[in-house]
């Protein structure tokens, strides 16, 4: 289940963020070997100061953090102009029905405790899930198209789900991956591809509802 | 050339153009609230100055006397659009405050005696520097009409928002950058200057008609127009298109 959470309203769920940065810096500084800046363990960088949206997928019985994305609007602060400008040397899109996702991440802790078969089902299934929560989430809030910044790994997951994107600008060689930008569409066609592709038939948002009142008691009624 | 549901906000943004100061800015309100049947629409801007970076720039169409009552009973410290507003980034539907008590209710009470309508919606913006604005609706549709009218126009919201504040940084003084276009943005352009739909664009340029609705999207955004048509003879002036073929 995907819960929508603003920037503003990550004090009510202090443990459930610090998580969030924590799986951050296990991913994209321990197995991906970003430059990312890690402090106390946790990966928080200035776009998360930029008050973005994240999306959160919890496991609906247990309440663990499978994985989170974040979203920005192209109109203000953003990786792609301020950090990754190098991709796109012509300029980024930019416009108010164009929103960025950063920081897409499945918490690794999947792995652990089950076999392989079975972890690779749950990666492959949150990384749909997550997907549906972004397209459902635009969808809702009229925007039309999300730029992203991804990795050669992420580019074969995107296409093994039958997630189409469009490249855009020029892949660049960071450290040791090839770094490339990417449009994908928002639209019904895009939602009910990755609907089937991790059967998720009915909408991924928790209760419907945006904001959570708490991630906690909501998963509790889930229960 | 324009996908035919984009009548609406292209008829909406004719008028932009005349937004010079803050009582055509207000004129130009009024106009977008007649033609999507609005009770009222309001503009709240900050980090919009280039002098004065504290200063809030407000356009309303709310009545004088509702403003004055507003200033009078200091409802900004009650107001929960403008304390949760700034820092969101989805579209705030003022059916999250749920039922409101206490002195909230006694302010929503209130604004409904002055005009505004049951049902609201605020549309927050980020700009590059870190400027904010809030764009407000209020409607006195009933909750199924409402739900059907937010998804049809959230998209018109988001134009017109962005469109509005653009405007108002002109208006403060702020400088704004010339645009940079891409050579993606620029090649769609030039084929919507030579008459090509985005279909067409789409299969000239081996893209999908998905991507090549976003350049034209990015591009409109960076030039500030209203519409394709628009966008061409912007970038045409400037120089940034070749002769037609």
């Amino acid at each position: 289940m995907i819960f929508a959470v603003e920037s503003a309203d990550q004090d009510k769920y202090p443990e459930l963020f610090d998580e969030m940065f924590r799986m951050r810096a296990e991913v994209f500084s321990g197995r991906l070997g970003w430059d990312v800046k890690v402090e106390n363990g946790r990966e928080i960088d200035r776009f998360d100061a930029e008050d973005p949206l994240y999306l959160l997928s919890l496991d609906e019985r247990s309440g663990q953090l499978r994985g989170a994305v974040r979203l920005l609007p192209t109109t203000g602060p953003n990786m792609l102009r301020d950090v990754f400008s190098v991709l796109m040397p012509g300029g980024t899109v930019e416009s108010p029905l164009i929103w960025e996702s950063s920081r897409f991440a499945v918490n690794p802790q999947i792995f652990e405790a089950r076999d392989r078969a079975e972890a690779n089902h749950m990666v492959n299934r949150t990384t749909v899930e997550l997907l549906c929560g972004m397209v459902e989430v635009a969808q809702r809030a009229g925007i039309e198209h999300i730029v992203s910044v991804f990795d050669a790994r992420m580019a074969r997951i995107f296409r093994s789900i039958d997630c189409r994107f469009e490249q855009v600008g020029t892949p660049v060689r960071i450290g040791k991956v090839m770094i490339y930008a990417g449009l994908f569409d928002t639209g019904a066609d895009m939602r009910s591809r990755l609907g089937a592709a991790g059967d998720f038939r009915s909408s991924v948002l928790a209760d419907g509802a945006i904001a959570p009142a708490s991630a906690t008691a909501l998963v509790a009624n889930v229960e | 050339m324009e996908n035919v549901a984009d009548s609406d906000l292209m008829d909406a943004l004719s008028r932009i153009s005349d937004v010079a100061d803050r009582n055509s800015t207000i004129e130009f309100l009024k106009d977008v609230a007649s033609r999507y049947a609005l009770n009222t629409i309001a503009y709240f801007g900050v980090g919009v100055s280039g002098q004065n970076e504290i200063d809030p720039y407000l356009a309303v169409t709310y009545s004088p006397e509702w403003v004055a009552h507003y200033k009078n009973r200091q409802y900004v410290d009650v107001d929960p659009v403008v304390r949760l507003g700034f820092r969101r980034m989805l579209p705030l539907d003022w059916d999250e405050f749920g039922n409101p008590t206490g002195r909230l209710k006694t302010f929503f009470g209130e604004a409904g005696e002055f005009g505004i309508g049951l049902r609201g919606l605020t549309v927050p913006v980020h700009g590059r520097c870190g400027d904010r604005a809030l764009f407000s609706v209020t409607s006195d549709l009933s909750a199924r009409d409402w739900a059907s009218a937010k998804l049809l126009y959230m998209r018109d919201f988001q134009v017109l928002a962005t469109h509005i504040h653009d405007r108002v940084l002109g208006i403060e003084g702020h400088a704004s950058e010339p645009a940079v276009l891409s050579p993606r943005e620029l090649e769609c352009l030039q084929w919507i200057a030579e008459g090509k739909t985005a279909w067409e664009c789409a299969v000239i340029l081996g893209l999908s008609q998905h991507t090549v609705r976003c350049y034209l999207e990015s591009a409109r955004h960076k030039l500030h127009a209203t519409s394709n048509t628009h966008a061409v003879s912007i970038a045409h002036r400037a120089g940034l298109l070749f002769d037609p073929l």
